[in-house]
């Protein structure tokens, strides 16, 4: 009897060792070295300085900011919005590959099929598998200004003469945000293996929907690997994206050289010199997901924090005209309102609204208009045409319409 | 009886080691018609997907499985597309009846207590007999995947292949990439070969283990479709079951390969175990 006992031993055995490497695996990993404290004024001046020339890393980006679940597989809706309504809703995975400030790859790893976005110098492509097509552009000589990946720059650079230090703008900066914006460094994580500093920026308000975003600041190079959204009653982050394995060695040069696949369609686009609408990095179409090493338009938000909120829900990512109308913002701080009047750009987005089947499961009817509700953002398409946004309950947004 | 021949053959090689029992399980399980049908009908399936893309019109992008529409571009995606199509059913249900087989086979022929006259024989035998479900397990996705290469070099054009990243790769690189999406697919049928074997320990009756390992990649697939059981998925053995497609980007992403080689070695050590702890303390009566 015992020998027949022993021999089920290994069936127990295993699944036991088993159950034991997966505990321990899921246990942060113990980092060598404690980074040296910082205060929040040098970790931000650490990420300033930062210039990560070269990189290839997988981001992984979760989301749970209630947005309807968009199937993963079957056709995907043609209408734009929708496309940038599935990259923010749901698990995404993308490999970004980054050679100095000119060169950059990013793949988003669809299931069965990948969104590619290529830049080499001014040479822009844009390919997606599923429907084999490749987007050309041309980025005009001063798209350096609207580029992301521009951005790895000094934040001083082409002033010379008076090029205020990175800490001096840091200082600055913090002073700037200090009434409506609690900034502090939390213990120190682990990202993708390499030990950050964690730094926390809190709304000293309760008005607003947002509770906090915490930035990994890599403790060697100062390169952000991860930014994390939370807002207000939700324990999961509403917004996560993380490195989840980074190198910070130059991937290979061939990677940055695409030619259209043969059989696919082509298709040139014209970027106007100035262009003020969709930027090529952010194309939605391109499947480009925003990548957590450009949180400076994070940051500096504490003024104007509906921009925390990923763009396309912005209605400006819907129809990329409605810049030429004059937002007005209602309210400071993290409590800002921003209107957009009446114009053909959001007369459209609201008919869309109303059209798509998607986009009208998201959005609800409420007095006076459809309100489309996320937990970090609100955005109010009023029947006369106004769009009102803001990262506030959907109350200050009706409030808002009304008093007009 | 063929298999009772074998089974003296086994008996007299068992005095050396177990190279000559395994060699002879292999003769066996691919000399059986049925092994040859499955196959066969795993080959008809890049044929007939072939020869319907070829004989219709263009097929517009989007539609139908992934890649379909690439078939008509190059002949090599029929390799890839079948695979694709394969994964859920056909090759977890051929897997499926060669690991049920195993041991309930043997009970339910009468010759499993031949095979286990001498000591110490069980744990070899289980493992031969695993052995022969792996070799299957290499087998069943190489022939997809050579089948559909053929078919498709014969009926369409063979050229530079379009990965999914865009970047285009010569005809031979192609061929590599498409062994290593049958080694992926191999490895992902192994953590089912041990569930089968486990399953096939338990009864005399083979078409019962058979059912009930198919049941249970079917089962599998559902549970990971279901949102509500999000935390489970990464323990489905069909969890990585689609990841071959990483295979078709450039660079490879390894990862999946490695997550899913991972997965089903935790597979094959529960399932072993528990195979061994029934098939050592089993009566075995026929």
């Amino acid at each position: 009897m015992t020998r027949k006992w022993l021999r089920w031993m290994p069936a127990a055995a295993v699944p036991a060792v088993i159950a034991a490497a997966a505990l321990a695996g899921s246990l942060p990993a113990s980092a060598g070295d404690p980074l040296p404290a910082k205060t929040p004024q040098e970790v931000l001046a650490l990420m300033a300085q930062h210039a990560a020339p070269s990189l290839s890393g997988t981001l992984e980006q979760t989301s749970e900011i209630g947005l309807p679940e968009i199937p993963k597989a079957g056709p995907t809706s043609s209408s734009g919005a929708a496309a940038a309504l599935e990259l923010l809703s749901g698990p995404h995975t993308a490999r970004v590959f980054v050679d100095g400030t000119s060169k950059m790859r990013v793949q988003v790893l669809d299931r069965l099929a990948e969104r590619n976005a290529v830049r080499s110098g001014d040479q822009v492509w844009l390919y997606s598998s599923r429907d084999n097509t490749a987007t050309h552009l041309t980025l005009p000589a001063d798209a350096g200004r609207h580029e992301d990946v521009g951005q790895y720059k000094h934040p001083g650079a082409g002033m010379d003469g008076v090029m205020p230090t990175p800490e001096d703008l840091a200082g600055r900066f913090l002073a700037a945000a200090d009434p409506a914006t609690e900034i502090s460094v939390l213990p120190e994580v682990n990202v993708a293996g390499r030990a950050a500093y964690n730094l926390v920026v809190t709304p000293r308000t309760e008005g607003t929907l947002i509770a906090s975003v915490a930035i990994a600041v890599d403790g060697q190079s100062g390169l952000p690997l991860s930014v994390e959204l939370k807002a207000r009653g939700q324990s999961e982050p509403a917004f996560k994206l993380a490195f989840t394995s980074l190198s910070l060695e130059a991937p290979d040069a061939s990677l940055f050289a695409f030619s259209p696949p043969p059989g696919a369609t082509v298709k040139e686009v014209e970027v106007p010199a100035h262009g003020t609408g969709s930027r090529p990095g952010h194309s939605t179409e391109g499947g480009v997901v925003p990548d957590p090493a450009v949180p400076e338009s994070v940051v500096p938000d504490a003024v104007a924090p509906e921009s925390v909120a990923p763009d396309a829900v912005a209605p400006d990512a819907v129809a990329p005209d409605a810049v030429e109308v004059r937002p007005t913002v209602t309210g400071t701080g993290w409590e800002s309102v921003v209107e957009f009047p009446a114009s053909a750009a959001s007369a459209e987005a609201g008919a869309m609204m109303s059209s798509d089947p998607l986009l009208q499961q998201a959005a609800v009817a409420v007095p006076g208009g459809r309100l489309f509700s996320t937990a970090v953002v609100n955005v109010l398409f009023t029947d006369d045409g106004r769009v009102f946004a803001g990262s506030v309950p959907a109350e200050r947004l009706l409030t808002a319409a009304a008093a007009r | 009886m063929p298999n009772r021949d074998m089974a003296t053959q086994e008996l007299a090689a068992r005095a050396s080691s177990g190279w000559p029992l395994l060699a002879s399980e292999l003769s066996v399980l691919f000399r059986r018609r049925r092994t040859w049908a499955m196959l066969l009908a795993l080959a008809a399936v890049p044929v007939l997907m072939a020869i319907a893309v070829r004989v219709s019109s263009a097929v517009p992008p989007g539609r139908g499985p992934a890649f379909l529409d690439r078939i008509t571009q190059n002949g090599l995606f029929v390799g890839v597309t079948a695979s694709l199509v394969c994964v859920p059913l056909f090759l977890p249900l051929t897997v499926g009846v060669v690991a049920g087989d195993t041991i309930a086979g043997e009970a339910g022929l009468g010759t499993l207590r031949y095979l286990l006259v001498a000591p110490a024989g069980r744990v070899r035998l289980l493992l031969v007999k695993y052995a022969g479900a792996a070799a299957f397990c290499v087998v069943a996705p190489l022939v997809v995947a050579l089948a559909g290469a053929g078919i498709g070099a014969a009926l369409f054009p063979v050229g530079p292949v379009t990965l999914l990243s865009g970047d285009v790769i010569t005809p031979g690189e192609a061929v590599v990439r498409l062994l290593l999406v049958a080694a992926y697919l191999t490895v992902s049928l192994l953590g089912l070969s041990a569930v089968g074997l486990f399953l096939s320990t338990l009864t005399d009756v083979p078409v019962g283990a058979m059912a009930a390992t198919i049941v249970a990649s079917v089962v599998s697939q559902v549970m990971g479709e279901l949102p509500q059981l999000e935390w489970l998925h990464p323990w489905l053995f069909s969890h990585y079951w689609f990841g071959f497609a990483d295979l078709l980007r450039q660079p490879i992403a390894w990862d999946s390969f490695g997550s899913n080689a991972l997965l089903q070695a935790g597979y094959i050590a529960v399932f072993g175990a528990l195979a061994y702890g029934r098939f050592v303390t089993k009566d075995v009566l026929s």
